[in-house]
């Protein structure tokens, strides 16, 4: 009985998170007149390719997926790559100011981005940063969250290996190539992710650096798409293209989303 | 870099002077290069990306900052002037009223996604990737579907589904006083996911003796959950509250996709309007202001964290 009431809850809830991606999915193949009149319009019937040529036709839309690709790929192996650096260095080496800057960094985590975006976008004007890519790569190149989780997993991996590569003579360059990335290839695929998923689906940065059409993102193109009424069926194929990336990174590395999230609040 | 590491090292190690201050300096080098290497461009990073542009915020606060022109010192002008802001108070005020009908709905669908996964079910783990897809999936596209969901016409879904069960089509976001609870109901469906793991991962680590104890005494379902499962998840109802209400007032992105803060400013959260104030009215001294009126906000819920956490994580 306890179980019936779980799997019909399940089916049901189940099926309300994913109507929603259903209703974009479908929605993105039918002509747009109809999704103001029926709110069944989305039912595969008639499907149609015109919402994705108009997309293709237009041009810019392409612009958009390339500039969101361009300021998401390099922080994503940028991220990585320092991250674990600096995991490493957090964990493991002994230098003088070390715990001094750590408690520094986790204290500035807190900070809510809204608070440095002001003063970001008068450094960037005067960089001359605005609808640039370096307004949204450079600040994003390392992040303390990726730190802070690199240096959580190797806390709680033991200095035999990395000790008895010392004593085959690796300096540190080698044993962190040789022992400790690869080690660490879990909870950097986590950095990695995160830096993705915070990357790709940002919106507020970009909506305040990016002032140009040709330089918006995805997310801030589709966004000026939204609430132009009827355009509803191109805005949805709009939707289904920018989540296909979101979706594979979702399918392929969902176990270090989960896990990152698990690590990054229970200690 | 050598020089710069040599600085450090002379503030770092004035105390010792077993060795002269170069041989010092090489040993440290010798055994340190990489952290040197890696931690003084890091440190200029997050000098220039995080450290300046907080006090550089607080410098704008008691400047008329011009686009074109210099600034001008005007003192507590803008936080004389925020004190005064109906519209300001206005805007916290939707944003407690936003996380009291987010938060505990979030809470409780994450708690009710998790306890169903952990009663045994098959394809748990497929379940899981659902519930946890509009986690990761930007606003910008659930707000665009969620939007369409919410029409406040006969044609709408939600209307349409409403409809069924008597109720007359309702205007949602279009009208003052449901927007709040629409945008609301939006962040719910996207955060339960999240909130189900942190639960999902506390229910595992309840030990299966407490059950079976309970189970033999008799006790049922709903007293086992009350009595054992709800009260030994107390540190994760908590950090899950604190991080919810941080992330509740940051919510910016469904209020200008969807309501563009309206209608009458009924859906203005402070995000919203410092953005409204600083790069729609380019009022940037006044928008620092508010910048600051979050984080006041944001550093007491945190503290409140640091407090409380210590203690009651010892579980896990």
């Amino acid at each position: 009985m306890k179980k019936v009431i779980a799997y019909i809850a399940l089916i049901i809830l189940g099926f309300s998170f994913l109507l929603p991606f259903v209703i974009m999915v479908f929605g993105s193949f039918k002509d747009m007149k109809y999704a103001l009149l029926d709110p069944l319009f989305w039912i595969p019937e008639d499907p149609t390719w015109s919402n994705y040529v108009y997309l293709f036709n237009n041009g810019i839309f392409l612009r958009w997926i390339f500039n969101s690709v361009v300021i998401t790929i390099i922080p994503v192996f940028s991220q990585m790559l320092f991250c674990a650096i600096l995991g490493y260095i957090f964990a493991k080496k002994q230098f003088p100011g070390r715990e001094a800057i750590f408690w520094i960094f986790m204290a500035v985590i807190m900070i809510p981005q809204q608070l440095l975006i002001i003063p970001k976008y008068i450094m960037f004007a005067d960089f001359g940063w605005i609808n640039t890519y370096w307004a949204l790569i450079i600040p994003e190149l390392w992040g303390i969250m990726g730190v802070f989780l690199v240096r959580q997993f190797l806390q709680s991996i033991p200095n035999d290996l990395e000790e008895a590569a010392r004593i085959d003579g690796a300096n540190d360059i080698k044993v962190f190539f040789k022992v400790i990335l690869p080690l660490s290839v879990p909870v950097v695929a986590t950095v990695g992710t995160f830096a993705f998923i915070s990357n790709w689906n940002d919106l507020f940065q970009p909506l305040i650096y990016m002032t140009k059409e040709e330089m918006f993102p995805v997310t801030v193109g589709l966004a000026s798409l939204l609430g132009k009424e009827g355009d509803f069926g191109v805005e949805m194929a709009g939707s289904t293209l920018s989540f296909i990336p979101t979706f594979l990174i979702f399918l392929f590395f969902q176990r270090y989303f989960t896990e990152g999230i698990q690590m990054s609040g229970l200690k | 870099m050598i020089t710069l590491k040599q600085k450090e090292e002379g503030i770092q190690k004035n105390g010792k002077k077993k060795l002269p201050f170069k041989e010092r300096a090489k040993r440290q080098w010798d055994k340190n290069a990489i952290v040197y290497i890696f931690l003084i461009p890091t440190l200029i990073h997050f000098l220039v990306f995080q450290v300046y542009p907080f006090g550089f915020s607080l410098v704008l606060t008691f400047l008329d900052w011009k686009i074109i022109g210099d600034p001008e010192f005007v003192g507590l002008k803008h936080w004389i002037a925020f004190f005064n802001d109906k519209l300001a108070w206005k805007a916290i005020w939707n944003t407690v009223l936003f996380s009291i009908y987010y938060i505990v709905p979030t809470m409780a669908l994450g708690l009710l996604l998790a306890l169903i996964i952990n009663s045994g079910v098959k394809f748990g783990g497929f379940f899981k990737g659902i519930f946890f897809l509009p986690v990761v999936t930007s606003f910008v596209i659930i707000a665009g579907i969620w939007g369409w969901l919410f029409r406040g016409t006969e044609t709408g879904m939600v209307n349409w589904i409403i409809s069924f069960i008597g109720i007359d089509p309702q205007l949602f976001l279009a009208d003052s006083g449901q927007a709040l609870m629409v945008l609301a109901g939006l962040s719910v469906f996207k955060v339960a996911g999240s909130t189900m793991i942190y639960y999902f991962a506390g229910l595992q680590s309840i030990p299966k003796q407490l059950y079976e104890a309970a189970k033999i005494d008799g006790a049922s379902a709903f007293r086992i959950f009350w009595t054992i499962t709800f009260p030994l998840l107390k540190p994760i109802h908590f950090y899950v509250a604190i991080i919810t209400t941080i992330g509740s007032f940051q919510i910016f992105d469904s209020t200008f996709l969807l309501t563009g803060g309206g209608p009458n400013y009924s859906t203005t959260t402070i995000v919203f309007y410092l953005y409204q104030q600083g790069f729609a009215g380019l009022n940037l001294s006044y928008a620092a202001v508010l910048s600051y009126a979050l984080f006041f906000i944001i550093l007491v819920v945190s503290l409140i964290q640091r407090k409380y956490l210590g203690k009651e994580t010892s579980l896990y």
